[in-house]
């Protein structure tokens, strides 16, 4: 690994426009979700404020040692994660280090902020939060499968595992591997779904329910980090999305445009449903999109 | 005398020495025990640029120890966790009695193993494998009654192993009229189809008793949860390997010779994979920790076997490097909660929690073996899992992948139980007063987290011996360097960017984080949180540990319903009821025996001829 400037400039930028965007996006949800149920909303920048807020704020306590890194282990797979994924086509600021970590490194590095912010949680010994993660855990297992099945129908069809090497091979709209392996894509988009958290797959955080579950003992520069870090990894997982299936995007427009289209499924679908049980969401995972996952399978073998 | 044969010396004359010593000068028993494993792994390190042998005539029976690359690594493993295991035993077993008979059987099993991976020639392997597994099962039945039922289950099960490495040994001897190792491969291709598969069969079940290996697997739960946690770690990390390096011989060096070996190939590479993925599900809903982590054992096992089936070089490469790791981290594991069951007196995670803040040390190295188990990056799980996949893919085993992917993703839920149970959730009352465990079982646990990190960056370092050893079992290449991977379509990993960008991550925000008002934040105890608005009492239990997966557990409640022991069982009743019957047969009076005798004996005069051929 060659350091120069247009990695330098690639480490400092990315994830500031991560953060921006995603924090821009959480607003616009917020404002979609509140004109769906026909209110006014809050400004599309509320998320931003929250999050100034939350950092300028003093914490008082803490729980520990884990409970303290947990938030930092969320961002620093959130980072990682948007470091290895190519967020603008051919660019040489923004491949960043895609070329050093493949599909499979990207599917484990995905959990490791879960994992550590699990950890964290854990060591709060708020039962809400346990009950939280274990939700967690067992839905991550629902959506992981179908999702990898995608995965692993791509990898055979284009013999690689790096993402550049399938960025190339979408050079034309036509040939998009949404277009290509449309099985796949909708084995990925469904467990996308899980991936997001919202609703009807929103158990574990439960508001009503579990009080928010695994963060509800992070208040302060805490949540303001988790925030960030959820805004950063929820940009990250939209542009590896775009990436594998929507050929990705030249420029920033273009990246704007399709990681929104992307976005506003599991958004829409959240608003209109309301919240399925731990083992009813696993269910659901593995029905319709583990089918999908295998004939997506099945046309790439025969 | 050169190295193997001060290795099998200094083992076995040191554990009759340990026997004698416990009673005539207990103190330095344990001494004496620590000083012959460093001594065996000094000359196992000695004996890898020696390139020992040793040959043993015994009435035209050739005995052979020899190293090679592939009994180099296993020996290293060996040697390495035999000297920490011993090291962490000297405070964990201070307390218990019979440690002469425990320091005794712990230094057979270690002397069992050195012999089997430096045999060149199949009887002196039976006669260490035997050693071996008696060791074992002494070491099992050690704590107490209870281990009865449970070390005649291993019992039977090592027995129906060895009965099958027995018959395919006397199938060898009696076809090539030779017990050599070599001469044995280099006839193998002459055997016809059926022999060349029986033997494999057998060998591979024989082997595949020790590895547990499903359904050969459920005399591992108990064994690994009533032996000594010094002893489980060596027990679930070497000594079940001795099956895993039987395997890897028999498939590269025999069976890669027979017409059927891609048959064999894709059963043993199922099996594995229905191994990992049904001992991950059961491992996810045990309540002690020992034996999650015997269930999470045998899952892992599976993994290796894939990896050994599968049979292309990125594979293999990911099954041996897995072994080795699998020894650091389940001996980590093992270890941890050995210390937690050292200072608590039990393993059991519903009534223990919140130990992080009593036992920090213990806290990192099972922090650091979860990881390492899970697979995620930047420790030394990760290149394993990695290589595992991608062999898995381009050798275009699609489902055998997901159901792979699906195993390692769930053993996050058992993995996440196992740590929280035990370090993190409430701090309880009744665990005030516990402390970190002794120095000297701290110090072997840190020595393997530190490892795994290491292997973690730079897996090239256990990569070279590894594709010596490969080299040794077939001619399988692959590409690699000291911290970059490379799959079979070139694409890559590279660990050192991968931990340079976690880790400057990590600590550019940890520190932020931590300096931006520090001082201010003052700890408050787990009963200080948020409980919408009402206010826990002192006695108030707010631990959420009992049936911690139910949601997930009712989601998969079809699959956990049949069990393979069930089965057993069942197989077990009926058989002792048709042993009522033969209770007819032996009347326990004399008469009745004598009259049997003659009656045999008149059976054998009249079909004298049919049986023998000759005419009386």
């Amino acid at each position: 690994m060659e350091i120069n400037w247009s990695t330098i400039l690639g480490i400092i930028f990315t994830p500031i426009i991560a953060f921006i965007v995603g924090v821009t996006y959480g607003g616009l949800t917020r404002v979609i979700t509140a004109r769906v149920q026909n209110r006014y909303g809050p400004p599309i920048f509320q998320n931003l404020l929250d999050i100034i807020k939350l950092y300028s704020k003093e914490s008082n306590i803490n729980h520990g040692v884990m409970q303290h890194l947990g938030p930092v282990f969320a961002i620093t797979a959130s980072v990682t994660t948007l470091f290895f994924v190519p967020v603008i086509k051919d660019s040489t600021v923004f491949t960043n280090f895609s070329f050093h970590g493949d599909l499979i490194f990207l599917l484990y590095i995905m959990v490791f902020g879960s994992l550590g912010m699990a950890l964290g949680a854990g060591q709060t010994g708020n039962p809400n939060s346990a009950i939280g993660v274990s939700r967690g855990l067992s839905q991550l297992v629902g959506y992981e499968v179908p999702f990898v099945m995608a995965l692993v129908a791509i990898m055979i069809q284009f013999q690689t595992t790096n993402l550049n090497d399938l960025l190339a091979v979408q050079d034309h709209f036509t040939k998009w591997i949404i277009f290509q392996s449309p099985f796949a894509f909708l084995a990925a988009i469904l467990a996308f779904l899980g991936m997001m958290g919202y609703a009807p797959f929103d158990v574990v955080i439960a508001p009503a329910e579990i009080a928010s579950g695994p963060p509800s003992e992070f208040g302060g520069k805490y949540l303001g980090l988790m925030l960030t870090s959820r805004s950063i990894f929820t940009f990250a997982k939209l542009v590896l999305f775009t990436d594998i299936f929507l050929g990705g995007a030249s420029d920033f427009i273009t990246l704007l445009i399709k990681t929104f289209i992307l976005y506003m499924i599991p958004v829409l679908t959240g608003i209109v449903f309301p919240r399925y049980r731990t083992e009813q969401s696993i269910r659901f995972f593995w029905s319709w999109p583990l089918f999908f996952g295998i004939i997506a399978i099945l046309v790439v073998v025969f | 005398m050169n190295s193997i044969e001060y290795i099998l010396f200094i083992t076995f004359i040191g554990a009759g020495l340990t026997f004698i010593v416990h009673h005539a000068l207990p103190k330095l028993r344990d001494t004496l025990a620590i000083l012959v494993s460093a001594l065996d792994l000094y000359f196992v390190i000695q004996a890898i640029s020696e390139k020992s042998k040793v040959v043993l005539s015994i009435a035209d029976f050739h005995l052979i120890w020899k190293t090679t690359p592939y009994n180099n690594l296993f020996a290293v493993l060996i040697a390495v966790l035999g000297f920490l295991t011993i090291l962490y035993a000297h405070d964990f077993m201070s307390s218990k009695d019979r440690l002469g008979y425990f320091y005794m059987n712990f230094l057979f099993a270690l002397g069992g193993m050195y012999g089997i991976v430096y045999s060149q020639d199949f009887i002196s392997l039976f006669f260490f494998w035997e050693i071996m597994t008696w060791a074992s099962f002494l070491l099992v039945i050690y704590c107490c009654k209870d281990a009865q039922p449970i070390g005649l289950k291993y019992f039977v099960f090592s027995a129906i192993g060895a009965y099958s490495l027995l018959i395919a040994i006397v199938m060898l001897y009696s076809l090539s009229g030779n017990l050599e190792l070599t001469n044995l491969i280099s006839n193998f291709s002459n055997f016809s189809v059926s022999n060349q598969l029986i033997v494999v069969t057998l060998l591979l079940l024989g082997f595949g008793v020790k590895s547990a290996i499903m359904p050969l697997h459920v005399w591992a739960p108990g064994a690994y949860f009533i032996s000594p946690s010094p002893f489980t770690a060596l027990f679930s990390g070497a000594l079940s390997k001795m099956g895993i390096f039987g395997i890897g011989l028999v498939l590269f060096k025999f069976a890669a010779q027979s017409g059927y070996f891609s048959y064999v190939q894709i059963i043993l590479a199922w099996i594995g994979g229905i191994t990992a993925l049904l001992a991950t599900f059961y491992a996810i809903f045990q309540t002690d920790a020992k034996k999650l982590l015997a269930y999470s054992s045998i899952g892992q096992l599976g993994y290796i076997i894939i990896g050994l089936a599968i049979g292309t070089p990125l594979s293999i490469a990911s099954a041996l490097f897995l072994t080795i790791l699998h020894a650091a981290f389940k001996a980590m594991l093992f270890m941890a909660t050995g210390a937690v069951y050292f200072r608590t007196g039990t393993t059991d995670m519903n009534s223990v929690s919140g130990l992080i803040r009593k036992m920090p040390f213990s806290f990192i190295t099972a922090l650091f073996g979860i990881i390492t188990v899970s697979g995620v990056p930047p420790l030394g799980g990760f290149a394993a899992k990695w290589m595992l996949y991608e062999s898995l893919i381009q050798s275009r085993h699609y489902f055998l992948v997901i159901v792979v992917f699906a195993a390692s993703t769930a053993a996050f839920l058992y993995l996440y139980r196992f740590i929280f149970s035990l370090f993190l959730g409430q701090e309880e009352k009744e665990w005030e007063d516990v402390k970190e465990a002794p120095l000297l079982m701290v110090i072997p646990m840190l020595i393997l987290s530190a490892f795994v990190l290491v292997v973690g960056v730079f897996p090239g370092l256990i990569l070279d011996p590894i594709s010596q050893s490969m080299n040794y079992l077939g001619n399988f290449n692959f590409n690699y360097e000291t911290s970059v991977l490379f799959n079979e379509w070139g694409n890559q990993v590279d660990m050192q960017t991968v931990v340079n960008t976690i880790g400057a991550v990590f600590l550019i925000v940890g520190l932020i984080i931590t300096f931006k008002g520090f001082k201010k934040t003052r700890y408050v105890s787990t009963k200080d949180i948020h409980t919408s608005g009402e206010i826990p009492q002192e006695n108030e239990n707010l631990t959420y540990a009992v049936d911690f997966y139910k949601p997930f557990e009712r989601a998969i409640a079809p699959i956990l319903k049949s069990s393979i022991d069930k089965i057993y069982t069942g197989i077990a009743n009926n058989l002792e009821q048709a042993f009522d019957y033969l209770r007819y047969v032996y009347t326990g009076n004399g008469q009745t025996y004598a009259m049997y005798v003659v009656f045999f004996l008149s059976l054998l005069i009249l079909f004298a001829e049919l049986i023998f051929g000759i005419n009386l």
